[in-house]
């Protein structure tokens, strides 16, 4: 007995030894060495493709827009800037665009940039056997829905004049069509792109490419030549980090130089370190998507009183932590044509009684709220949503879906209601009212609450049209304010981004828009 | 042995076909639809009319499920609708990753745990008993990304010993494996330490003991052999599975592996990169099963196979 006493003894002082062992190797294999004046950014999943023509997704848009440059690009607030194409001009109608390319701007291998180039990158787009899914804002072009078609073998409205110019011919004027071209699709890839451009692109962007290790890390170094200046640091890496506590983990230990801060940890971070976080009010739009097509929710009086039903300010503050601004409209704050006079839709349940008598309902009604389970703070809100709309006699069912089930009921009009968020694809109120209530967005194009009005249509058309700045944003506050009183949504609030950045990070700030963050000026300071 | 080997490998292939059209026809029940996830938040009809016909989504099932075979047969797992990447090389990047965490969590969990448990077999009720009973609770009714996100915060936040998560070397191993490996501990442990009370009262023990033999000799050769077959069905289950991926442990140690690859392809209705995944992790499945049968038979003469 007594040896074997003394072998669990021997065992465990193995045991002990190795696992001393494991963490002396730890220690030395821990390869911060290299990481220190890295910058160090992360993605929430792997991108799809580094090829402009699949960017679909933040993540691949983020990618695309360090590596290449479209005609123009934004900065981290969202204004419109100049990128390839140095100036341009437009017609007095805003139907004819011709953008000058910028003089001695090479691609990452030598190969000088040509105005032809610019044209080859958007039939490429266009072309249907690259499978690009985000066509639309190369679509205006005139002929370009026959060529993605196949009906056509040339886009007749994008001419190439000469080596240093190109002009669009846009099948109707509009205004917004600049920024389009800033979109990540339309970034200019060079002739022939190699088989595996998807994998080892070429561009003209700040960063070149070094590394991608899928679901890892990618691996960027700096473009020495780059037209707009070098990036002021050598390397930028990005990894692939999915779960959010993990993300602010590797902050605080130093191997991400920014993060953003998990909802359930704002007071934590708020209160022990101030100094780091940054915040920004984003172009996005937390709603709930009501289906102007189905029962009850047909009636404005109905849709109404559930936006008085709900409770905003509380809800922002309890499931939000705070991370918001209440939205009366659907223009976010940053944009121009929203309108900061407007006021949010009252709590008032008496209000909401009163409304729902008015339009008949006043004994209640039962509906379906969707949420997507894949996103807990969005689950959160319809809970609130549902205990707040029971006060006023609407009987709530919560059908939570994955992301993807829930993406087809809402674009099939299968839902009475759901909990959304809309990102922008581009800085202009545009992008939350044409996709949003225009009716030729019904379904996959944006419009999930099915609302449709011809006056409302026309407007937006009217604005897409106006060229003149000013009278375009008073026609955005007039097509908010009509489609507010109709209330097609139950409106919740315009996100505030709240992240952290490493104190020895100096010129990063967090980008209203995905692509407003090309990471150029952003330098970590030596010991500090 | 080798011509039951050969046997067995054959009668995987009715076996593997049968997940195929399983997998196949679930997941054009399920709804959700791979076009609407390859052109994102907005688009218009028209393109997603094109893309589809583009995929022969618009073709008919058996037509759809016999292009598909057709590849799978020559070896060709298709493309990734989302990412334009082949399948099976998306696969073979992610594997060896996947076994390397695999292979660290079981090494831990078969050495900690059949030791915890024959330690405390020898001694019911004595201090090693009351603490393999301790981590086994804890192993088996904590859930992982919690002991996860524990370890995270303690080895890698307070202490600063080893990097919260990632893909590397040693250092990037040990709380992943560490996470995975407990629930297995645990269980083994456990499982070890009632084989273990069933063995030890034996006859042949006592004779072992009467021989004069050591009592190393006596529980390590004699016991611990009888003890063994609960415990390699229990390993060969743990293996299955963590070899298929560990999604949780994946996720939350940003690990690429399999598991990561599976979940993402699921949600985004990924079709060939879903089917491709479950038929590779199908083959995975079956020949650990076909390894575990083997082992029987190696530790234990009196199983035979036909």
């Amino acid at each position: 007995m007594l040896r074997h006493l003394l072998r669990t003894v021997n065992l465990f002082d193995t045991a002990k030894r190795a696992l001393f062992l494991c963490f002396l190797a730890a220690c030395s294999g821990r390869s911060g060495g290299d990481q220190t004046q890295s910058l160090l950014y992360y993605e929430t999943y792997d991108p799809r493709s580094l090829d402009p023509a699949l960017s679909t997704d933040v993540p691949t848009g983020e990618m695309v827009t360090l590596l290449f440059d479209g005609l123009t690009q934004f900065d981290p607030d969202g204004r419109i800037l100049p990128a390839l194409s140095d100036r341009w001009t437009a017609d007095a109608r805003g139907q004819r665009y011709v953008f000058h390319l910028r003089p001695r701007v090479n691609f990452h291998d030598g190969r000088p940039l040509i105005a032809a180039d610019v044209k080859r990158a958007f039939l490429r787009v266009l072309n249907p056997q690259t499978r690009s899914g985000r066509v639309w804002p190369l679509l205006p072009i005139v002929g370009a829905a026959d060529f993605a078609d196949g009906r056509a073998r040339d886009v007749r409205g994008i001419e190439v004049l000469g080596d240093t110019a190109v002009a669009f011919t846009l099948t109707e004027p509009l205004a917004v069509f600049p920024k389009f071209l800033a979109m990540p699709v339309a970034a200019i890839v060079p002739a022939a792109p190699s088989a595996d451009f998807a994998q080892r692109p070429v561009g003209t962007g700040p960063w070149r490419f070094v590394e991608w290790q899928h679901d890892d890390y990618l691996r960027f170094a700096a473009n020495s030549t780059y037209w707009g200046g070098a990036p002021r640091s050598e390397s930028l890496t990005v990894r692939i980090v999915p779960e959010p506590l993990t993300r602010a983990a590797e902050f605080l230990a130093g191997r991400l130089s920014v993060a953003e801060i998990p909802f359930g940890e704002t007071v934590k971070w708020e209160r022990e370190h101030p100094d780091w976080l940054h915040r920004k009010p984003a172009l996005r739009a937390i709603y709930v998507a009501l289906n102007n097509r189905r029962g009850p929710l047909r009636d404005p009086k109905v849709r109404r009183a559930l936006n008085h039903a709900v409770d905003v300010p509380a809800m922002l503050r309890t499931v939000w932590s705070g991370r918001g601004v209440a939205a009366a409209g659907s223009i976010p704050p940053a944009l121009g044509g929203s309108d900061a006079g407007r006021k949010p839709y009252a709590y008032d349940t008496a209000q909401a009684r009163r409304l729902l008598r008015e339009a008949g309902v006043a004994q209640g009604f039962s509906v379906q709220l969707w949420r997507s389970g894949t996103n807990v703070e969005l689950g959160r809100v319809a809970q609130a949503i549902q205990a707040q709309l029971a006060a006023v006699g609407v009987q709530v069912e919560i059908v939570s879906r994955d992301a993807s089930s829930m993406r087809e009921a809402v674009r099939k009009g299968d839902t009475d209601m759901a909990v959304l968020d809309w990102w922008a694809d581009y800085p202009d109120a545009d992008n939350f009212l044409y996709p949003l209530f225009h009716s030729a967005s019904f379904g996959p194009g944006g419009n999930y609450s099915f609302y449709s009005d011809p006056g409302t249509d026309s407007l937006i058309l009217a604005a897409r049209r106006t060229v003149d700045q000013a009278a375009r944003e008073a026609l955005y506050r007039r097509i908010d304010n009509r489609v507010f009183d109709a209330a097609p949504w139950i409106y919740l609030w315009f996100p505030v981004d709240l992240w952290a950045a490493q104190p020895s990070l100096d010129g990063w700030d967090v980008p209203v828009i995905f692509n407003g963050q090309r990471w150029t000026k952003a330098h970590v300071a030596a010991d500090r | 042995m080798l011509p039951l080997i050969g046997k067995r490998l054959l009668a995987t292939i009715p076996t593997l076909f049968g997940v195929l059209v399983v997998a196949f026809l679930l997941l054009n029940v399920v709804p959700g639809d791979p076009v609407a996830e390859m052109v994102g938040e907005r688009a218009d009809a028209a393109t997603i009319a094109r893309l589809r016909a583009e995929l022969h989504l618009d073709e008919p099932l058996p037509a759809q499920f016999g292009h598909y075979l057709w590849g799978v047969v020559r070896g060709d797992f298709g493309r990734s609708y989302i990412t334009q990447r082949p399948v099976l090389g998306d696969l073979a990047d992610r594997f060896p990753k996947t076994l390397q965490l695999a292979g660290a969590a079981m090494l831990l969990a078969a050495t900690c745990g059949i030791a915890l448990g024959v330690l405390a077999a020898i001694r019911p009720g004595g201090a090693v008993d009351r603490l393999s009973m301790f981590i086994a609770y804890v192993g088996i009714s904590f859930p992982v990304y919690w002991v996860g996100l524990l370890l995270i915060l303690l080895f890698a936040v307070a202490l600063r010993w080893l990097p919260p998560s990632g893909y590397g070397g040693l250092a990037f191993l040990v709380l992943p494996a560490l996470t995975l490996g407990t629930r297995s501990i645990a269980f083994l442990a456990r499982m070890t330490r009632g084989a273990m009370l069933e063995i030890l009262p034996s006859d042949f023990v006592r004779t072992a003991r009467a021989k004069g033999l050591s009592e190393t000799r006596v529980i390590g050769r004699h016991a611990l052999r009888n003890a063994l077959l609960p415990i390699i069905t229990v390993l060969g289950l743990d293996v299955g599975n963590y070899l298929t991926g560990s999604i949780l442990t994946e996720t939350i140690f940003s690990w690429p592996g399999v598991g990561r690859y599976v979940l993402l392809a699921i949600e985004r209705r990924d079709l060939p990169a879903v089917q491709g995944s479950i038929l590779f992790m199908s083959v995975i499945f079956v020949l650990v099963n076909l390894l575990t049968d083997v082992l029987y038979a190696k530790a234990d003469p009196r199983v035979a196979y036909d």
